[in-house]
């Protein structure tokens, strides 16, 4: 809000009128003010191969005596069975079940469906394991409440990764995508004697003054599989886990190879097929800012040409 | 995944691009304007506005800007979209040939209203 007591009430209020007409998604924490379309309007099994069309799958009802019954689709395949993959309609009693999203999956594994896959360790969402498709945007089943979610409520694996089995994406590429950026230190110097000190201004570049740092992203892939970018060009393009994971690197006072990280990072696919699209920042389960990271790096070539 | 590694550029299209589109804001609203103030008038008082030095520097400009903003924008959606090799190749020949060519009758177009006796 702009504040009575700013010296430059005008340039308050156009800089007001501007968050509010061209919002610029800064974090997932921001609603969008108006969604249009619940998903872009073609058909589901539009334009995809004859294995991969999803077919309708079965309905395991309620139990009687449920006391309150919420229904979850969710995508199921299995290589071995040799069919197509197909949607399964779960009703849940969520009225004994935990709150989150990955305790219904828990619930529907243990007392519905034993044969439903899914990765899942820490519950809290910081081991990044839980990263599905959740009613149409990517986030972690275990931070994503229950009460949050439509009716039915649709969960599908990651997008546009091959699905080894249910919700499990083969991430395969996607961690050679990290490997290539190298994300480790790398000095010229001869070897301290003790640890490589940093101030905490040069700590926060890292972590953010609000803990939001690049150093902050558990590598879910959120970010990358729900970036259209990655979606037609994800073998050249490296997608903004990647990417953001290249400028954590890039930030570290104490890295002395920027010069030939950004060698490798300067590319017409590698790093410029971003189009600030920032479905990654939107997506974020941790709240981070890929999108940020990426003009960041590209402001860095461009001040090394110049 | 390493493919055939960074092509080490990029950078200059991707500031160009946004250079373009900069310069592009200030001539468009001319341009619109200008066409806009001549909209009633007859050929010759068009002829007339285009052969002051303004008008024809600004509309060399223009169409040097838009041109090669058109062919950046271009390429990057067949790049996006188009990912049958020969076809890609040929569409982004196609484009790289025809925006120059345009700039080219375009801007001789102007001079030649702009300079002729």
């Amino acid at each position: 809000m702009p504040a009575a007591t700013s010296p430059r009430p005008a340039l308050d209020w156009l800089k007001h009128l501007l968050e509010e007409t061209v919002t610029l998604i800064r974090s997932s924490e921001q609603q969008p003010r108006v969604t249009l379309l619940r998903r872009f309007p073609v058909p589901r099994n539009f334009a995809l191969p004859g294995n991969a069309r999803i077919q309708h799958g079965r309905t395991w009802r309620a139990p009687p005596g449920a006391k309150r019954v919420k229904r979850f689709e969710i995508y199921r395949y299995d290589p071995d069975s040799g069919e197509n993959p197909r949607i399964d309609t779960f009703e849940v009693d969520v009225g004994s079940c935990g709150p989150m999203v990955l305790d219904v999956l828990i619930k529907i594994k243990s007392e519905i469906d034993s044969t439903l896959t899914f990765r899942r360790s820490c519950r809290e969402g910081i081991c990044g394991s839980c990263a599905m498709n959740i009613d149409g945007s990517n986030w972690l089943a275990c931070t994503r409440t229950i009460a949050g979610t439509a009716e039915p409520s649709t969960i599908y694996p990651l997008n546009h990764l091959p699905i080894i089995k249910d919700l499990v994406p083969d991430l395969t590429h996607l961690y050679a995508q990290y490997a290539l950026i190298e994300p480790w230190l790398k000095t010229r110097g001869p070897v301290p004697e003790r640890e490589r000190l940093q101030s905490p201004a040069e700590a926060d570049r890292l972590n953010g003054k609000d803990g939001k740092g690049p150093a902050a992203c558990i590598l879910c892939f959120c970010c990358t599989a729900g970036c259209p970018s990655h979606w037609w060009n994800g073998q050249r393009f490296l997608g903004p886990a990647a990417l953001l994971q290249a400028w954590r690197w890039l930030a570290d006072t104490r890295d002395e190879a920027a010069g030939e990280r950004l060698d490798a990072l300067e590319d017409p696919f590698r790093l410029y097929r971003c189009h600030t699209i920032l479905n990654c920042t939107r997506t974020c389960p941790k709240g981070l800012n890929p999108g940020q990271a990426i003009g960041a790096i590209k402001q860095k070539i461009a001040q090394r040409r110049s | 995944m390493q493919n055939l590694g960074s092509a080490r550029e990029g950078a200059r299209q991707w500031w160009m691009q946004r250079m373009t589109a900069v310069a592009l804001i200030p001539l468009t609203l001319w341009l619109a304007a200008s066409l806009l103030r001549h909209v009633a008038d007859d050929y010759a008082t068009l002829i007339a506005w285009l052969r002051t030095p303004l008008a024809a520097v600004l509309m060399v400009l223009l169409l040097m800007a838009l041109c090669y903003h058109m062919a950046l924008g271009l390429k990057v959606i067949i790049e996006d979209y188009v990912h049958l090799d020969r076809l890609q190749i040929a569409a982004l020949t196609l484009i790289d040939l025809l925006s120059v060519a345009l700039a080219v009758v375009g801007i001789f177009a102007s001079l030649r209203v702009a300079l002729s006796a």
